[in-house]
Parts: C-alpha cells; sequence; structure tokens
C-alpha cells in the first residue's frame, strides 16, 4: 500500500476549495486519485428559478467571475432565441468587444498562475501587471473589474463613443508587445520548459472520447472552438472575426499555455478590428421584453471552452428551468486521465493547465 | 511589545472566485501597497494570524471552515472579504448556503462589493492588521477606524455604493423588483415611502440605476466599503418619498415627477398637468376634459 | 456528414417510437428536436450517437406537474446539436454511460438533484451534493430556508436592518 497524501480542501497553491486523496508509491508517482467535489455547490439552479429574468441576469454573471461574461451572453441568446428577437448590429459588435476583453484577462490570470507554481516570480509579476491594463480598461469602460454587467435581453446596456474607442486602442498598443514578449518568454524559460514539458499527457484519442473543449482541446491538437465551429453573434455575421487556431499537439502544459496565448493575440486582434469599423445603430431594442413560452438550447465560446445553456420559459417572470454546461464539467474527467501515472509534486500545476473553473461546474 | 508579523492566510469557502482573483491581484501587484504593510503569505494554518475569508459558506465547506478555525491561536484578526462573506450576498436563501461566515466565527473586518476593488480589500487588511495589533497588545479594539491607506481615486465609471435623487423618485418600486439580492425595500411608514438600501448585500451591479424609470437612483463611485463588523446592520442609504394631498379628494398620493409625466404625455403642457391631483382624479378630469 | 443522413437514421431505428423536428437561430445553426414514446428507446439511440462518434454535451431534467419527470439529453454529432426527450414516472431510467462516457456526470447529477435513478451507472457517490442535504433537493419550490423556519434568511437579515434604522 503506498502513501496517502490529502490535498486541500483549503490550500495556497488551490485558487478555489477542491479535495484530493492521493496515493502514491515510494517514488513520489500517483497510483490512485480521488477528487471529492462540492465545496462551491451554491444550488445555482434551484436559485435561478426563485428569481426574474432582469435579476438572473446579475446572478448567472456570478456563477464564475473569471468567464462572468459568457454566462450572461448565452443567457441572453437562449432568450433571444426563444422570442425570436433581431439584436441590432451595434449591440453585437459591443457584445463581442466585451467578450473578448474578459477572454484576454482570463487567459493571463491562468498564465499568471502557472508561473506561480513554477516559482517563477518574475514572470508572475510581469502578467499580472499586463493583466492590469485589461482590469483598467474593464473598470473605466464599464465600471467593475470582474462583472461587466454587458448584456440585455435586446442588446447591451452601455455604448462607445470616440473617446472610449481611443481609449481602448491605447490601452491594446501598450499591451500587444507586453503579451508577444511573455509569450516567448514562457515558451523559452528553463524552468518552466522542464516543469511543463511532458507534464500531464492528454493524447489525442482520449481527448476526443472524453469530448473536451477550449484549450486543453487546443492543445492535443482538437479545434472544437464554437467561433469557428457553430459561429455566432459577430462571428456568423463577418466570418474574418473568427480566430485562426493554430495547430497544436504537445498534448502537456506547456501546449495549453501556448494554445492561451493564441486566443489572447486573436482576441485582440478580434478587439481591434470590430473597434475600428463600429456599426451605427442603437444599442438596445427595449428593456423589458415579454418573453414567450418556449424552450432552446445555445451555446458559446467561453475562455475555457464551449458553454452551454438550456432554457425552458412558460410566459411568466421567472425561468421554469435553466441548466447550463460549462467547459470543465467534461474537462475535470481528463483530469485523472493526465494525473495518475505522475508525480504527487505536479497535481496543482496540471489542475491549473485545465484551467479548472470549480465554481462553474459546481454551481 | 513589537508588533507581531501579519501572516496571512486565504479560505475560499464557495465564493465565485472574484474576490480570490482581486486578492490574489492585490497581493502580487506593487501599485495597491500591500506590500507595505509586511504582509507574510503563509502555507499552514497554525501559523497564521491573519484569516481572509470569501464566500457565501456552503454546507460542504463548513465543517471544514470549523475545523481550520480550531487550528488557529489567539491573537488573531479575521477579514471577510466582498458581500458573499458578509450576508450571503446574491446566494442567499439556497439550500446549499449555511451562512453567512459570522454564524461559524467572529469576523472583524467587513468588505463589501462584488467584487470588492484591490484598494478595498488592502485597506480592509490594513485594518485588520490594526485590530490584530491592538488585540496582541491587550488594548481595546477600536470599532471605528479611519481610512489608513491614501491617495486612491475610482474612475467616474466605477459602480460604487448606491445613491437616490429623492425628488425624483416615485417609489415605483422597479428598483426593488430588479435587484438581484435583495438590497433595496421600500416600505410605508405613515405618510411616506421609506427607501432603504443596505450597502453590505449590495452586488454593485447597477440594475436599478439602468432600469429605473426616472433616473433617480444611480451608482455613485464611493468604493469605501470596509467597515468593523459593528456596523454591519447599519451602513444602510435612507430616504423618504414624501407623499401629497389630492386637492379633489384629499386622499393621501404620490405625485408622479416631472420625469414621468413628461414620458407619458409627450404633447401636452407637463406643468399644467402637474397640479395637485391624484390618478383617480386625474381620470375623471381628462375625461371631462376630452369627451365633454 | 449532413444533418439529414443523421436525422434519417434516427428515424429508421425508432420508427414511430419518437417525433423529431428542427429549429435553426437567426445565425443559421441548426438544432434538432427528438422526442422520444418510451424510455427504453434510449439504448438504441446511445447507439445511434456512438457510432457517429458523437459525444454527450449535457443531460437536463425537471419535475412536471403530475410528479414525473422529463429528462433531456443534449448530445454533439459532428457540430449540430440533437435533444433527445423522454420521461418517466417511476423515478428510475437506464443509464447510458457505459455506451457514452461523456454522459458520466450529467446522470450522477440527475440523481442526487432529482432522486431519480440511471440503473447501471458505474460511480454511485455523490458528485456535488453534500451528505447533509437528502437527494432530490431540486424537486422543491420553495427555498429550503424558509420551509424550515418558516421565513426566509432575507427577512430575518432585513429585521436587522429595520430594527438599527428604529434604534436611531
Amino acid at each position: 500500500m503506498g502513501e496517502k497524501i490529502k490535498i486541500g480542501p483549503f490550500h495556497p497553491e488551490l485558487e478555489e476549495s477542491v479535495y484530493f486523496k492521493l496515493v502514491a508509491d515510494e517514488e513520489g508517482i500517483v497510483k490512485e486519485v480521488e477528487i471529492v467535489n462540492g465545496f462551491i455547490h451554491r444550488g445555482m439552479e434551484s436559485l435561478v428559478t426563485n428569481k426574474n429574468f432582469m435579476q438572473n441576469l446579475i446572478l448567472t454573471e456570478r456563477v464564475c467571475s473569471l468567464c462572468s461574461n459568457n454566462h450572461p451572453f448565452t443567457f441572453v441568446l437562449a432568450v433571444e432565441k426563444i422570442s425570436n428577437i433581431k439584436v441590432p448590429l451595434r449591440a453585437e459588435a459591443l457584445r463581442v468587444i466585451a467578450d473578448e476583453v474578459k477572454r484576454v484577462a482570463s487567459n493571463l490570470f491562468n498564465l499568471s498562475m502557472l508561473s506561480h507554481l513554477t516559482h517563477s516570480h518574475e514572470l508572475m509579476k510581469d502578467t499580472l501587471e499586463a493583466r492590469e491594463y485589461m482590469q483598467d480598461l474593464k473598470e473605466s469602460i464599464w465600471g467593475n473589474r470582474m462583472d461587466m454587467s454587458v448584456n440585455l435581453f435586446t442588446g447591451v446596456k452601455y455604448d462607445l463613443d470616440d473617446k472610449k474607442i481611443d481609449f481602448i486602442l491605447n490601452k491594446l498598443s501598450i499591451v500587444e508587445p507586453k503579451i508577444k514578449e511573455l509569450q516567448s518568454r514562457y515558451e523559452n524559460d528553463e524552468t518552466i520548459r522542464e516543469r511543463c514539458i511532458g507534464v500531464g499527457i492528454l493524447p489525442k484519442d482520449k481527448a476526443l472520447e472524453l469530448g473536451v473543449t477550449g484549450p486543453v482541446a487546443k492543445g492535443s491538437g482538437i479545434n472544437r472552438d464554437v467561433r469557428v465551429k457553430a459561429p455566432y453573434s459577430l462571428y456568423a455575421i463577418r466570418p474574418e472575426l473568427q480566430p485562426y487556431i493554430k495547430h497544436r499537439d504537445g498534448c502537456d502544459v506547456l501546449s495549453r499555455a501556448m494554445a492561451r496565448f493564441d486566443d489572447v493575440i486573436e482576441a485582440i486582434r478580434i478587439i481591434k478590428d470590430v473597434v475600428s469599423d463600429m456599426p451605427e445603430g442603437k444599442t438596445y431594442l427595449e428593456k423589458r421584453p415579454h418573453i414567450p413560452k418556449g424552450e432552446s438550447v445555445v451555446r458559446t465560446e467561453a475562455p475555457r471552452g464551449e458553454l452551454i445553456y438550456y432554457l425552458k420559459t412558460d410566459g411568466t417572470q421567472k425561468p421554469v428551468r435553466m441548466r447550463w454546461k460549462v467547459p470543465t464539467y467534461t474537462n475535470w474527467e481528463a483530469l485523472k486521465v493526465m494525473i495518475l501515472g505522475d508525480k504527487v509534486e505536479n497535481v496543482t500545476m496540471i489542475l491549473n493547465s485545465i484551467d479548472p473553473c470549480i465554481s462553474c461546474t459546481e454551481r | 511589545m513589537s508588533k507581531p508579523t501579519p501572516k496571512l492566510f486565504r479560505i475560499n469557502t464557495g465564493s465565485c472566485n472574484g474576490c480570490d482573483v482581486e486578492f490574489v491581484a492585490t497581493a502580487f501587484v506593487d501599485k495597491f501597497q500591500l506590500d507595505k504593510l509586511g504582509v507574510e503569505l503563509v502555507e499552514d494554518i497554525s501559523q497564521a494570524n491573519i484569516l481572509v475569508i470569501t464566500g457565501p459558506l456552503t454546507a460542504r465547506s463548513e465543517p471544514f471552515l470549523k475545523d481550520y478555525i480550531s487550528r488557529l491561536s489567539e491573537p488573531y484578526a479575521v477579514v471577510g472579504i466582498g458581500t458573499c462573506s458578509v450576508t450571503s450576498g446574491i446566494f442567499r436563501d439556497s439550500y446549499a448556503i449555511n451562512g453567512p461566515t459570522d454564524k461559524v466565527v467572529d469576523v472583524d473586518i467587513n468588505i463589501a462589493g462584488c467584487p470588492p476593488r484591490p484598494h478595498s480589500i488592502a485597506e480592509g487588511i490594513a485594518k485588520g492588521i490594526k485590530i490584530l495589533n491592538q488585540k496582541a497588545s491587550g488594548e481595546k479594539v477600536s470599532k471605528k477606524i479611519d481610512m489608513i491607506l491614501q491617495g486612491f481615486e475610482a474612475p467616474k465609471t466605477f459602480r460604487g455604493k448606491i445613491s437616490l435623487h429623492v425628488e425624483m423618485c416615485t417609489a415605483c418600486r422597479t428598483c426593488e423588483t430588479v435587484c438581484p439580492s435583495g438590497a433595496i425595500n421600500i416600505t410605508k411608514v405613515g405618510d411616506s415611502y421609506e427607501h432603504k438600501v443596505w450597502h453590505n448585500t449590495c452586488c454593485f451591479c447597477g440594475n436599478c440605476g439602468f432600469f429605473c424609470p426616472t433616473g433617480a437612483i444611480y451608482n455613485t463611485n464611493d468604493f469605501d466599503t470596509s467597515k468593523h463588523q459593528d456596523e454591519k446592520y447599519s451602513d444602510i442609504n435612507l430616504e423618504y418619498i414624501k407623499t401629497d394631498v389630492c386637492s379633489c379628494c384629499k386622499e393621501v398620493y404620490k405625485k408622479p415627477t416631472k420625469g414621468l409625466l413628461g414620458k407619458a404625455y409627450v404633447y401636452d403642457d407637463v406643468n399644467k398637468l402637474n397640479s395637485n391631483i391624484c390618478p383617480k382624479c386625474r381620470k375623471k378630469e381628462n375625461f371631462k376634459r376630452m369627451y365633454s | 456528414m449532413s444533418t439529414s443522413k443523421i436525422i434519417k437514421s434516427f428515424k429508421e431505428t425508432l420508427v414511430d417510437n419518437c417525433s423529431i423536428k428542427e429549429d435553426c437561430d437567426s445565425y443559421g445553426n441548426v438544432s434538432a428536436w427528438i422526442k422520444l414514446e418510451s424510455k427504453d428507446s434510449m439504448s438504441s439511440v446511445a447507439n445511434i450517437v456512438k457510432s457517429f462518434k458523437g459525444r454527450c454535451i449535457v443531460a437536463t431534467a425537471y419535475k412536471n406537474s403530475d410528479d414525473s419527470h422529463t429528462i433531456v439529453y443534449h448530445f454533439d454529432i459532428d457540430g449540430t446539436i440533437f435533444n433527445v426527450e423522454m420521461n418517466t414516472n417511476d423515478n428510475m431510467f437506464f443509464s447510458i454511460t457505459p455506451t457514452i462516457p461523456s454522459a458520466n456526470w450529467a446522470e450522477r447529477e440527475i440523481r442526487e438533484m432529482y432522486g431519480v435513478e440511471p440503473m447501471g451507472h458505474p460511480d454511485t457517490d455523490r458528485l456535488f451534493l453534500d451528505y447533509s442535504i437528502a437527494k432530490g433537493v431540486l424537486n422543491e419550490y420553495i427555498p429550503l430556508s424558509k420551509l424550515q423556519r418558516g421565513v426566509s434568511e432575507t427577512d430575518i437579515m432585513w429585521k436587522k436592518v429595520k430594527k438599527d434604522i428604529d434604534n436611531g
């Protein structure tokens, strides 16, 4: 019998609470793994049926603060599909800008956690400083550093004028070269290469069978990006905005980190493109539309992968049933494949590489 | 007696990550001045003397939180970050929430916000350290602490604490309906309406300001929410909306504001219509005017 | 692979035991809705999905007014979403996890949130729900705190705020 090791549930290296019960052999290789979840289960699916649609716009944002724009985005797309509402073009553009800004900030945070776990302190500080530019942008344009409160049932709640557009372009021009430099540093740093290459391998066939999405799939050479496979919003109307996905088949922690950098750089390109050519028009049609009876299923691409919403309504002010599946839900089972056979000291690193959003998963 | 080094341990009891991510940013980005306070982050709870708690206290994390607290040694200070740790915030009344945090541990400083600005978090931790030093040296713990860290200002667009333009409010209760965390409560007290906003359960989402038909309720950019636990239930915005007496039937009613009348009667002279008669009497007068 | 070829395959296997309709959103994304007459047809559906190398994204369940439950599986076959709906009125259904491993967590959640058992599922542990809470918790319409105490946590807190106002 090997050595029993417990990690968590409250641990400084774990962003969120999860309880690992590991059994390792004398060489420190993990032989058995049991993961106990449920620390962040708040009963959201019951809460959303007790609140009306306007309140749910805000409640869905707080499922998880890191992908907090995608949840209300998908929610309003589901409602608009049931009500057959066509959103004005300017609102579509404004939605995409907010979404991509959030994607950059979220991915940069995960990358800074990677350098934190390899104890590359300088690199971590530089990544967090780069992220601060995006946080300042969010605070000045939308009013909050994490929960932007952008989406509304027939459009968006905010607008951009020339001054704000210049502000965005200015911040992006400062941060883009920094990110390109950071990518090069991550790829060539000795410590990171030693601790990330060949660690947490997820073979391509396993990835296909388990149905993983997002950067985890991209790191194993599978492209399931919803913006490309089933485009929505402005990505469908202007296909040149769809991100270009580089082929990466390292299948390890470094591959996934590089896939996230690719997403960030593509996101900056998309923001610059949309902001420089904003369509004219209204930002919303009406504040409180009537929502008829119906059901719909909609999916979008969150920073971590595919996010899907199922919504059933009956014409009243509260939804009958709302269910969502987040990217980490499917990516989680891949953890068992990655952790078994690898060293105990790599466990938190591998967990961080799937960019777990346990609060999204457990709701 | 020399001051103890502040050693910090963070516990996440089920938060949405917002407060934790902002805490990481506060700890590692220099401009938020946390390093000036000499804070050390520790790996083991038994070494800590400042406990930072985020999250609304889910059912599964409750026994573990109690266990971890039992391993702390006196003196220690507890700082709750985020609206969820103060009042369970937006997740209150769920079957899986056993919070808020002060049911299980004595909290010293509360920092409301969803998530609070790093400047607020740094301020709250600074106040926590002051309380820790007072406990360590046996002094009386002060309940009202002035701002410690200076030189911060939020941009004008920041969604901070709620305020109300009383003269523009018609007590229509739209803000109460769209508030997701039950932070707004409007009740009739005698002949006026009491409009209460409780900051410690507000999630600073801006829904009330956006849906308000007259623009009466709005977010200021005041982000200073770090307060002592004693002020938990008294940190509110309280306004009284006066009613009027109808000059026709002498019933008590709420006069519509100029903003609302302007939206309803686009072609008529608004001032003329805003005379002191209640809706029932106004209906009768308009019917007479149009059909007799 | 075209959507119509996959739908044809469903029709040929299920014959009269289902009704199928398609819808399209304003961006041109098609999804199919298949309603099964009997929950026993689910195993044939799972085999078809597996043959087309599809995956189960998630499954939703909800309780109806006559105390029966409806379960909707959401499959992704080659980029198109197929929603398969079935009813059960005896709190059980046959698990498709042995055929399609990606349905693992979704079925476990249905068990603990609604008390509807997926027979033949390889995992018996609780997923997210703490053992201190009885399973079937989403079957209730009133928040549990209100049910237990007669008044919700929100009301209790606001009483304290009002007391503070009255005391000045």
